[in-house]
This record gives structure tokens, C-alpha cells and sequence, in this order.
């Protein structure tokens, strides 16, 4: 590893201080999987000059209800997240989703926020939290911003984040907590496996109809993306096998995929079909057993 | 450079590194502590694997100065001057090594899971080493291990 300045920041402003004084080669440490790795092999033109450790920033961690809804701080592990009672309670795909990320050893190490600033389009964290509407709040030098999560990626490993700016945490919206989702992975192994395909699907149930379904597509487009082709049609619609299957087909027209050593384009827009369909399903079982109790 | 002062093994220890030195450099290098093993070096391989702060992590993934302060259990903090480990001596017995690479991050792994989860299920054993690559046994024989020590451990 190259030679570089470590400051340790003692909270969010500290943090963002130290990015605005020392901007812009300058890069953030959270829970180090991916930036180590980054700092040992990426190019040397990517190299930064001074690494801020924000792991000790104790205000950008937490797991709880505010009046906007369930906040999740950028520090949060992956871990943290598969043993947090509520989300356990109210959000189980988010656990689901946090379980198909690395080991042991990289989900105690990697936080949420991580995840998400790195933008990776096959992130597992990605896809549920946009079936959840969910809003990302931002710190930087002229105070906080919140964006929908949808807005905050640019296209692959890029953010809105600006240079002296750092995310603080996520909400999932009080309306979508508890709001039955569902996620799935297709990788080409079970451990450690980047995803092919990453799926996840929420609606709330009206009488026997979708209300509000949202659909988040990973791996699929140069960001995780929504699938609105799918969304539109289910609106409305009787809660059916059949409509299910039709979301997931609508679904393919909205993503991109692309054909790499992993998989084939082709191949990646039939799992976009199933694993759609079958998050809608696993969406709705979750419904009928909390119905069930 | 970092100062860092940490506790490792239950000992009170300080080093000044260069910023970029990371948790496995500073123990194997400041140290002499060698169990923990640089294999990969991007997180995937697991043979640096230690506990900090009761966490499983990969030392690799870690830079010395995310450290300071912290509580570090290496696999030289397992074994006594005259006893192995329970975990290593039941590894020992049923051979659950071969070239012994991968076996400090292994038996850390084992040792985390036993300490979170006494009676833990075969997906659980497989889930807690799938961080753990080893490529001389299949793993088969670190499964029965496991289950070996938490049957003994039940019936102590």
C-alpha cells in the first residue's frame, strides 16, 4: 500500500471538516472492504493522499424509529442489521439481503452506508431499500440534504456524493415499515458470490389488490434501478399468480443488462423474470403468515 | 506514522507504524505474532481472521490505527504453555487439517461461532466458515469438529 495521511474523525462534522480541509484526494474509511482492497491494487492515479477513518463516528450509527421512520446510520454493519430486533420484526428482507453479503468476517467489517457509496451496481443492499422508497440524508460543509435513494447513484461506483460530503444514514419512510418485501439473489455459488441478478419486492395489500408494489432491480443497470413498467401494471390489480408472473416479464423492459464473464445478457433477463415474480410471491407469503398469527 | 496502543492476547501493546500498515502487518511484523496469515489480502480468503472487540473480522480489511484501543484475539491467544485449545485439540484428533494454512482463521471462525451459538446446526457451521477457504479438505472434517467440541462441551 502507498504511503497516505490518516486523520480519525470523532463525528459526522468532524468528518466533514477534515474532507472539506483536505479535498479532494482525499478518501473515506468506514468499514474498510472494499477501500483496503482499493488502496492495495486500484491504480496509482486513484490513489489518495489522505484517508479519513469516520469508523469511530458514533453519530452515524444506530438502529431506530424517528417521526420520519426507521433510521439505519451510514455505519451500521451488515451484521448489525441481521440481529436488529426491528428489522428482524418489520423489514425481514433486509436481513435476508444483508446474509447474502460476503463472510462473517466482512459483514462484522462492512456497514450499510459502505455498501451503498460504493455503488456497485450488483450491491445486495441496494435493491430492498429501493422496493422501501427509501431516503438517504447527507452531511456536508453547508449542513444536511436528504434524496431518494434512487437518486442518490450517478451510474457504476459514482454518487451525487460530493467531495466534502459523507452519507449519514438511511429511513425507510414510516408508511413502509413493516410493508411486506421480499429478496432474492441469484449468484453462481452460495457464499461470497456477487450477484447475477438481485431482486426485491414490496406492496402493500388492499383487500385482494397491490397497493404502491415497488420493485428494485440489481446487477441489471448501471445502478440498482426500479422497475416502473412493472410497478404500473400491478397497481390496482388482484393479488393472482398470474399478475405476477406478468410483473416479472414487464419487468425485463426495464433494465439493461449487460453480457459479461459472469452471464449473458439474455441469460440475466430471464432471471429478471423469475427472481421478479418470485419476490412478489415471497412478498405475499410474508403478507398471509403475519395475517396467519 | 499511527500510534497505536491496543491490547492483544490480553496484553498491553504499542507500536508506531506508518498510516498504511494494517492490522495484519502490525501483528505479524510489529509483533511476531505469524498464526494469522496474509493469503488473499482483499477479504475473501479468511486465513487473517482475528477477533476484535469480540467481532470476527479479517485483519487484512483492518488498518493499525482502526485498532487503537481496540482488544485483539489472535490464535496465539487460544493454546497455553501446556494445553492446546479445545478447538485445536479436537482438530488435531480428527485431522480436520491438512497443510494448515488456513487453520488460524479457521479455528477462530470455529471459535467465534461456539462462543455465540453453543449447539450450532451444520448451515450454521457452514455459514460461520464460509469466510474460511480451505482447499486441502472439503471442510467435512472441520464440520465434525465443531460438532465434536460443542457435544463435549454440552455434556462437561
Amino acid at each position: 500500500m502507498r504511503a497516505f495521511e490518516f486523520y480519525a474523525a470523532r463525528d459526522a462534522s468532524d468528518a466533514v471538516a477534515l474532507l472539506a480541509q483536505h479535498g479532494p484526494k482525499v478518501k473515506v474509511l468506514a468499514g474498510g472492504t472494499d477501500l483496503l482492497a482499493d488502496l492495495k491494487f486500484a491504480a496509482a492515479s486513484h490513489h489518495p493522499h489522505v484517508v479519513v477513518d469516520i469508523s469511530r463516528a458514533d453519530d452515524l450509527r444506530g438502529i431506530e424509529m424517528i417521526d420520519q421512520g426507521l433510521r439505519i446510520g451510514a455505519l451500521v454493519t451488515h451484521t448489525e442489521i441481521m440481529s436488529s430486533p426491528i428489522i428482524r420484526e418489520q423489514l425481514p428482507a433486509l436481513v435476508d439481503a444483508a446474509h447474502t453479503i460476503g463472510a462473517v468476517q466482512t459483514r462484522n467489517l462492512g456497514t450499510l452506508g459502505g455498501n451503498l457509496v460504493t455503488a456497485v451496481p450488483s450491491m445486495d443492499s441496494g435493491p430492498t431499500l429501493v422496493a422501501l422508497d427509501a431516503i438517504v440524508t447527507i452531511a456536508g460543509p453547508d449542513g444536511k440534504r436528504q434524496v431518494p435513494i434512487t437518486q442518490f447513484w450517478t451510474g457504476p461506483r459514482k454518487t451525487i456524493l460530493k467531495t466534502s460530503e459523507i452519507l449519514v444514514d438511511v429511513i425507510i419512510p414510516k408508511e413502509n415499515v413493516g410493508k411486506p418485501t421480499h429478496f432474492l439473489k441469484f449468484g453462481l455459488r452460495k457464499g461470497q458470490a456477487l450477484a447475477l441478478v438481485n431482486v426485491a419486492a414490496s406492496f402493500h395489500v388492499n383487500g385482494n389488490t397491490f397497493k404502491a408494489p415497488r420493485i428494485g432491480l440489481g446487477a441489471v443497470a448501471p445502478t440498482v434501478v426500479t422497475a416502473p413498467s412493472a410497478e404500473g401494471f400491478l397497481e390496482g390489480k388482484p393479488i393472482t399468480p398470474e399478475n405476477m408472473a406478468e410483473a416479472g416479464k414487464l419487468a425485463v423492459n426495464d433494465a439493461k443488462p449487460i453480457n459479461d464473464f459472469r452471464a449473458s445478457a439474455t441469460y440475466r433477463r430471464d432471471l429478471i423474470a423469475v427472481l421478479t415474480r418470485r419476490a412478489l410471491e415471497g412478498a405475499y407469503e410474508l403478507h398471509m403468515k403475519r395475517k396467519a398469527k | 506514522m499511527v500510534s497505536v496502543s491496543l491490547t492483544i492476547n490480553g496484553e498491553k501493546r504499542d507500536a508506531e507504524v506508518p498510516s498504511e500498515t494494517t492490522l495484519l502487518k502490525l501483528l505479524r511484523e510489529s509483533f511476531n505474532l505469524t498464526g494469522a496469515k496474509l493469503g488473499c489480502d482483499v477479504g475473501d480468503c479468511g486465513a487473517c481472521t482475528v477477533i476484535v472487540d469480540g467481532k470476527l473480522v479479517n485483519s487484512c480489511l483492518m488498518l493499525a490505527g482502526q485498532a487503537d484501543g481496540r482488544d485483539v484475539l489472535t490464535i496465539e491467544g487460544l493454546a497455553t504453555a501446556d494445553n492446546l485449545h479445545p478447538i485445536q485439540r479436537v482438530f488435531e484428533e480428527k485431522g480436520s487439517l491438512q497443510c494448515g494454512f488456513c487453520g488460524p482463521g479457521v479455528i477462530m471462525s470455529a471459535k467465534w461461532l461456539l462462543d455465540q451459538t453453543p449447539n450450532p446446526s451444520v448451515p450454521e457451521i457452514r455459514d460461520a466458515l464460509s469466510g474460511n477457504l480451505c482447499r486441502c479438505t472439503g471442510y467435512t472434517k472441520m464440520i465434525e469438529a465443531i460438532q465434536t467440541i460443542a457435544r463435549d462441551r454440552a455434556t462437561q
